[in-house]
């Protein structure tokens, strides 16, 4: 650090030592996402032995386990099928609820106003909110669908082998589609007017200015948008925890949730090693998405 | 015309989810359960409350109302919330102002490490923490879990407030630096009062973020400490959904009040600090 002691007064920041003031921040990173990275890897080549009551060494066992396991295979499918759906459906919802929003209009700023409540309400409480909805027998939406006739008199929602991801998927959608249309219209309302007016003079067609000018100057916006939804939504084990605890079967595990599961029946390593394959894909797959998109922070 | 109908019927919808919980917390065992709903004409009922928070335990012993417990729920978000909250933005506010004014080395890489924790799976964190707190006795205590609520905000709180401070002028640094003010009092004194407005606007999305995390909450707390989400989740059963719900209004109108305080920087915070509303 002696040598970085310059004089040159614009960046006198440099001119002592960064440890102080990092230091906190980086004993955090280290605690809280080093050394339990390093303790995924320890715990996905051991397991605990029922018989012997202890944590032992089993070689290459978890990942073996991993790659045959059905489970495992249905459960990233079900991560994957629900990231990138709801990431699609939010996205375009989003963006045409903020087109139709984006104004200087006092009305919409309320509109703007009431969709920032879906966001802060815990997904956990939100999961339940939509149990009661999605109740088989005194829910409004098995109700509703029965009285327009998209599903049978004895269908259900949430127990329902195809249906029960769908009706988790509702609840993501309706929660955070808001967290879309915001960061949209922001970006929208961020935009310079100069060059709509002069396609607009030049006779552009709405939607060719939504494609040649509106998508292009979004860009970064979007981007940021997606990759944070993404995380969020790879991640994602509230709802199905609340609403299907990954049934009927196993069919709405998600990678999260399966592998909390498996923590819980006391398979630790193998959880660990479930929860270390979804930590490394986010990690490889997002850093990739901030470099490909040119995100800058 | 058309457009302002069609904004405020979309409003309705994702508004409505809110307004049948919070009517169902007022409602009695036949209406919350009749088909269609009643969703206006019903006969208002307070028992749920009642029960939920105890009040007629403190005019009559009545054994069946037992549930005065539910009241420390809110007390532990709120305890695991402003502890956390406040921890992260110690942490962040040093950590942020550097990041704002220093061109060090490895910069790049510290912001990445910073993204890269804001990726990690929960799951992730709570397997591992869960034998190392084992280890330290830390399980089921409110320090425990302040620490993980806090790492998991540090993330947001360091990039949003070094999105803050970089709106503060770097002359003021300068200018002060040249009049002979060490460093740590220039940002005492001069910056932390400049960007008092966005340190605020990170404490109060801290405590959202921590009152609404789930995972980390479920491993770590076990019997004593149960934050709101997770006694929410434990009510799932049919005989408490009046409960349930009596208990949740309660405890997300006070985040409702506090996003709309926000609300105007609540998009740069969701987007840690890179879209400016």
């Amino acid at each position: 650090m002696a040598a970085q002691k310059s004089y040159s007064l614009p960046s006198f920041m440099n001119s002592d030592s960064s440890l102080p003031w990092l230091l906190p921040l980086i004993t955090m990173l280290i605690v809280f996402a080093i050394i339990p990275f390093f303790y995924n890897i320890y715990l996905s080549f051991h397991e605990f032995v029922p018989a012997k009551r202890a944590l032992l060494f089993v070689g290459w066992d978890n990942w073996i386990r991993l790659f045959t396991d059905g489970v495992f295979w249905g459960s990233l499918k079900v991560s994957l099928y629900y990231t990138f759906m709801c990431l699609l459906i939010q996205l375009v919802l989003g963006m045409g609820i903020a087109l139709l929003i984006d104004s200087d209009d006092p009305g919409f700023g309320i509109i703007r106003s009431i969709l920032t409540l879906t966001l802060v309400i815990p997904p956990a409480i939100a999961g339940m909110i939509f149990l009661i909805m999605e109740d088989a027998n005194y829910g409004l939406i098995p109700w509703l669908l029965k009285s327009v006739g998209l599903i049978g008199p004895e269908d259900t929602i949430l127990a329902d082998p195809t249906l029960a991801l769908w009706g988790v998927m509702i609840v993501d959608i309706w929660q955070w589609t808001p967290f879309m249309v915001l960061i949209l219209v922001a970006g929208l309302r961020s935009l310079p007017s100069e060059p709509f007016e002069s396609a607009v003079i030049d006779g552009a067609r709405p939607f060719q200015v939504f494609r040649r000018l509106t998508l292009p100057m979004l860009h970064k916006v979007i981007a940021v948008a997606i990759l944070i939804r993404g995380i969020d939504l790879w991640r994602m084990v509230d709802y199905v925890f609340v609403l299907t605890s990954g049934g009927p079967g196993t069919a709405t595990y998600t990678l999260s949730l399966y592998s909390w599961q498996r923590f819980t029946f006391v398979q630790w390593g193998y959880g660990a090693t479930i929860s270390l394959f979804s930590l490394i894909v986010i990690l490889i797959v997002g850093n990739a998405f901030i470099h490909f998109a040119k995100v800058k922070w | 015309m058309i457009r302002k109908i069609l904004a405020f019927s979309i409003a309705l919808i994702f508004i409505f989810p809110i307004f049948f919980l919070i009517t169902s917390s007022f409602k009695n065992n036949i209406d919350l359960f009749s088909l269609p709903p009643k969703l206006f004409l019903f006969d208002i009922d307070f028992s749920a409350y009642e029960r939920v928070f105890g009040f007629s335990k403190l005019l009559k012993f009545d054994p069946s109302y037992g549930e005065l417990y539910l009241t420390s729920r809110i007390l532990d978000s709120l305890i695991v919330g402003i502890g956390s909250s406040s921890l992260t933005l110690i942490i962040g506010i040093y950590a942020g102002y550097y990041i704002s004014r220093a061109n060090f080395r490895y910069k790049n890489f510290l912001i990445m490490s910073i993204l890269s924790a804001r990726m990690m799976p929960l799951i992730s964190i709570a397997i591992p923490l869960y034998f190392v707190y084992e280890k330290f006795n830390l399980l089921d205590t409110y320090i425990g879990l302040i620490l993980i609520h806090t790492f998991i905000n540090l993330p947001l709180a360091v990039l949003l407030l070094k999105s803050f401070f970089d709106e503060v002028p770097k002359q003021i640094d300068e200018n002060a630096f040249i009049d002979g003010a060490s460093k740590i009092k220039i940002l005492h004194e001069l910056i932390i009062p400049c960007a008092k407005g966005g340190i605020a606007v990170t404490f109060i999305l801290s405590i959202i973020f921590s009152w609404t995390e789930f995972i980390c909450a479920l491993m770590i707390g076990q019997m004593k400490i149960k934050t709101i989400p997770i006694q929410a989740s434990i009510m799932k059963t049919i005989p408490s959904w009046d409960m349930m719900a009596a208990f949740t209004t309660i405890s997300i109108i006070p985040v409702f009040i506090m996003i709309l305080v926000v609300r105007k920087h609540f998009v740069r915070g969701l987007t840690l600090g890179t879209v400016k509303e």
